[in-house]
């Protein structure tokens, strides 16, 4: 046989068999996408606000207390986050040099504006930047450690935007998703902090029992009122002070329990530091409420009986999975900011499945469909095309599987489209070569040049579709992307197939033939 | 066989019917989508939380609509998804103002407040997930196989898995009786399903949530992506051809974007962005066959130098019309497969292709040559004026 023609045929060997080795087994080295497997796609915006807002707050408390230590008694420290400062009275006497240097040591991140009674300490240039950013990171690792602990499979999640402030959560096969972005969204900050008043009816009447103005060390937060088998009846309102006397930062870990009528509540162990701050307090206060916080919303305010150190219960009418889940995000750590939804696609399992199988109906109804027409259009020629489409759809899926590309539910219609699309090579060969034919040339040389010519007008028309499919890459999100990596292999596979392989298999039928007559086409 | 023989026809001599004839209707659709209804752009561009959910029965509208009415102060659209045996319902709701949110939440609760109470509490086999039917499980460890709490949830793990995997195929549990159904049950863990689960009258199938912020953005990216790839096709065969080409094959994608927009809103299709999708893969599609009769075209000015151009594209036309109408016919059987089986998801995708792919056809023979035509004459008339003056 000629040596062309055998090395041809080792290249196409080698190339469906590389396809055919990196698809098998078929069916498990194709990834699908979200939207045929089931799953949950989310971006989620930190609201690094909130972390500008908490950083102030605790850079507050921080100074009161260390100024303290020193015998410096100063206010409450004012934040004001849309300045990024905090601005706090220094009182007559203070020795104005120990103040200096506790603002030196302990708030390296700030500027001091020294004024004649009050000092303002303002945000670094860099502070703001390096707070929002770490908001964010601490993010990406709370919600990273929640679905660790919730267990999902081969979840995705990274942090896009321009500000970088978002984070994209993909999670494949999800069968409950409203769950489990419940759990992610959650911020679970718990806090324990002493009840000055309530619970009452609303915040007016709080109000009025401290004498109508709000101390700046103390806040007001809602909660829920419990009926006797603790459920729900209402709300109600506690004066607390501002100060937590521990939080879930403090916590060793959290697990789901029931009190003694089966109401599922969350048990806590406190790390042994937070344990004797905890211990001195509750031993201090016997008989006094102390709320539990949970997103600045108080879940219940039980008396205190006696001295608690290291342990105790959250209660809150809890279904069991709420509890379960309460547990979780308690244990996988607060958020350092809100979050918000900026987009959210969910697909049921069930719908996928329904996509995967209709998309493959579509796909083997078309196929048969072109398959037929061009064996009856071409005869012997179109079978050969069959086979250039057969081997067309082979390399897809390889390709494919070899650079990991994920299959979506627009894919599938890429691969649809290609069927259509990977033939018309062959349509523009074989015209051409009966039109060649029809001059009179002979069967041979109508080959040559049919092939010859429409290989420029193959590759300027598909050039066409590949940029489409580039800007459609660059736009498109998950499923789109998926759409056009597939139509962009289908259309690469298709030039090789139609004309690489058909001309090969051209070769092949007419070696050792001198005089070729007539050609079915 | 054949199907179209050697043809002579003089396309170019009906060029001014052909461009009066798209010119009517252009106008007449872009009247139709600025001053009818418009364009009926879906939550990929204006926001909003679209839900879909499967009924056990014939669902009646109304009392969905009751249910909604709670939710949020804008109506919800409330309509039909899929065949109408399935029983499958699409919400949509906008988001109130420019507010961030998701309601995908609060509608489920809606429903289930209007149709699960049955339930009472009960595990709902159509809405929960395996984890917690797994975790049910093994605190009751109806199979008695003892050990810590983690290892016997590990046990009924794959159990619960099998549930699930039931309820993936069936799309929802008609009643819990269809936990006999289920494959690979032990007969004590079926009796406790069958005890403490019940098979709510809904399933959800999928939920979308855009907020304005991604909206906006993706607004914005799609109608970039649209003009980059015009602006690309253009470049590309101004390269390839001249620039007289260039603008025909442009003037002809323009022709097939905007009557295929004008489609869409005539039959009131959603724009999301599968829709965009369809539609830049039809502005590479219709090249494609502009292309192919261009390339004709420029061998043929090869082959016989001096010829009137008209007679030149007219020959092109005519020789690659039989490739040009097997293309499009290949490419409109698969469409149309794709129209009729691939499903609700995918319809309005499939919809955009079948419409753009018989104008491209058109356009490509009536519109892309004639605009090619008469900027090649009017481009030549100007280099004569200059040449004399």
């Amino acid at each position: 046989m000629d040596k062309k023609i055998i090395y041809r045929i080792v290249l196409i060997v080698v190339v469906v068999g590389l396809a055919a080795w990196s698809v098998y087994p078929p069916g498990e080295r194709i990834n699908y996408g979200l939207d045929l497997s089931g799953g949950v796609h989310l971006v989620l915006q930190v609201q690094t606000d909130d972390a500008i807002k908490a950083e102030l707050d605790d850079a507050g408390l921080r100074l009161v207390s260390v100024a303290e230590e020193q015998d410096i008694t100063l206010g409450t420290a004012i934040s004001d986050p849309e300045n990024l400062s905090l601005t706090f009275d220094v009182p007559a006497g203070a020795d104005r040099a120990v103040l200096s240097e506790i603002v030196l040591d302990y708030f390296g991140d700030y500027d001091v504006q020294r004024g004649a009674d009050s000092w303002t300490l303002k945000f670094k240039a860099n502070t703001e930047k390096m707070i929002r950013d770490q908001a964010v990171r601490k993010g990406l690792e709370t919600i990273n450690n929640r679905i660790d602990e919730f267990g999902v499979a081969e979840p995705r999640i990274n942090r896009q935007g321009i500000d970088g402030d978002r984070i994209l959560v993909q999670l494949p096969g999800v069968d409950d998703p409203e769950r489990v972005k419940d759990i992610i969204s959650k911020t679970a900050f718990l806090q324990f902090k002493e009840v000055l008043g309530g619970p009452a009816p609303d915040r007016e009447s709080l109000m009025q029992a401290t004498g109508g103005s709000l101390s700046p060390e103390n806040e007001i937060l809602p909660g829920n009122r419990m009926g006797f088998e603790g459920e729900v009846i209402g709300r109600d309102f506690y004066l607390v002070k501002k100060v937590a006397i521990v939080t879930g930062r403090e916590l060793r870990t959290a697990r789901r329990s029931q009190d003694e009528y089966g109401q599922a509540n969350v048990r806590f162990d406190l790390q042994p530091s937070a344990a004797d701050k905890f211990g001195a307090f509750t031993e201090s206060h016997i008989g006094t409420p102390m709320a539990i916080v949970l997103d600045d919303r108080v879940m219940s305010a039980p008396t205190i009986r006696a001295r608690i150190t290291d342990s105790g219960v959250i209660e809150g009418n809890y279904s069991i999975e709420e509890a379960e889940d309460l547990a979780l995000v308690l244990r996988a750590g607060a958020l350092p900011a809100r979050l918000i939804y900026l987009e959210e696609r969910t697909v049921g399992p069930s719908l996928g499945h329904d996509s995967v199988v209709r998309g493959l109906r579509a796909i083997v109804a078309g196929l048969i469909l072109v398959m037929l027409f061009m064996v009856i259009y071409y005869k012997l020629s179109g079978v050969n095309a069959v086979l250039a489409l057969i081997l067309n759809l082979l390399l897809l899926m390889g390709a494919m599987a070899y650079f990991g590309a994920t299959l979506t539910l627009p894919g599938i219609a890429g691969v649809v489209l290609t069927i259509g699309m990977a033939v018309d090579a062959n349509v523009l060969i074989f015209e051409r070569i009966r039109e060649e034919l029809k001059v009179g040339k002979t069967v041979r040389a109508a080959i040559d040049t049919g092939f010859g010519r429409a290989f420029g007008t193959i590759l300027d028309a598909n050039m066409t579709t590949l940029i489409a499919a580039l800007f459609l890459f660059q736009f498109g999100t998950g499923p789109i992307k998926g759409f056009a990596v597939t139509l962009s292999i289908g259309i690469l596979a298709s030039m090789f197939t139609a004309v690489f392989v058909s001309r090969t298999l051209y070769m092949v039928l007419m070696r050792g033939r001198d005089r070729v007559q007539t050609l079915s086409v | 066989m054949r199907i179209i023989g050697d043809t002579h026809i003089s396309f170019l001599s009906y060029r001014k019917m052909a461009l009066g004839f798209s010119m009517v209707v252009i106008l007449a659709g872009v009247a139709y989508m600025f001053f009818g209804p418009g364009l009926n752009l879906g939550i990929d561009f204006i926001g909003g939380t679209q839900v879909t959910v499967k009924f056990q029965d014939e669902p009646d509208l109304d009392r969905i609509r009751k249910a909604m009415s709670t939710i949020s102060s804008a109506t919800p659209e409330i309509q039909r998804f899929d065949e109408v045996e399935k029983h499958e319902i699409l919400i949509r709701i906008e988001n109130p103002g420019d507010a961030e949110g998701d309601f995908t939440k609060p509608i489920l609760d809606a429903l289930h407040q209007e149709y699960d109470l049955g339930l009472s509490g009960r595990f709902d086999l159509n809405t929960q997930g395996a984890k917690e039917l797994a975790n049910l499980l093994a605190d009751s460890d109806p199979e008695g196989v003892l050990g810590d709490i983690e290892s016997r949830r590990e046990y009924y793990r794959a159990q619960a898995q099998a549930v699930l995997e039931y309820r993936k195929l069936q799309g929802l549990f008609a009643s819990v009786d269809g936990i006999d159904q289920v494959e690979n049950l032990s007969p004590e863990v079926a009796a406790h399903i069958k005890t403490i689960a019940g098979a709510g009258e809904f399933a959800l199938l999928g939920a979308e949530n855009v907020g304005p912020t991604v909206g906006a953005d993706l607004k914005n990216k799609a109608q970039l992506a649209m003009l980059f790839s015009l602006l690309g096709m253009l470049g590309y065969i101004w390269l390839r051809f001249q620039l007289p080409y260039g603008i025909g094959a442009v003037a002809a994608l323009f022709h097939d974007v905007l009557i295929t927009l004008s489609a869409l809103a005539l039959f009131h299709r959603e724009i999301n962005l599968p829709t965009i999708a369809a539609l830049l893969t039809l502005v590479g599609y219709s090249v494609n066959d502009t292309v192919v009769v261009f390339d004709r075209v420029r061998e043929n000015i090869k082959l016989r130098r001096g010829e009137d151009l008209e007679k030149l594209m007219d020959d092109s036309i005519n020789q690659t019309l039989s490739r040009t109408i097997i293309t499009s016919g290949t490419t409109l059987m698969v469409v149309l497969t794709l129209y009729l089986f691939g499903g609700d998801v995918i319809n309005t995708f499939a919809f955009v292709l079948l419409v753009g792919i018989i104008v491209g056809t058109y356009s490509s023979i009536f519109v892309a040559s004639p605009v090619a035509l008469a900027m090649n004459n009017a481009l030549v008339a100007r280099r004569r004026k200059k040449r004399r003056r």
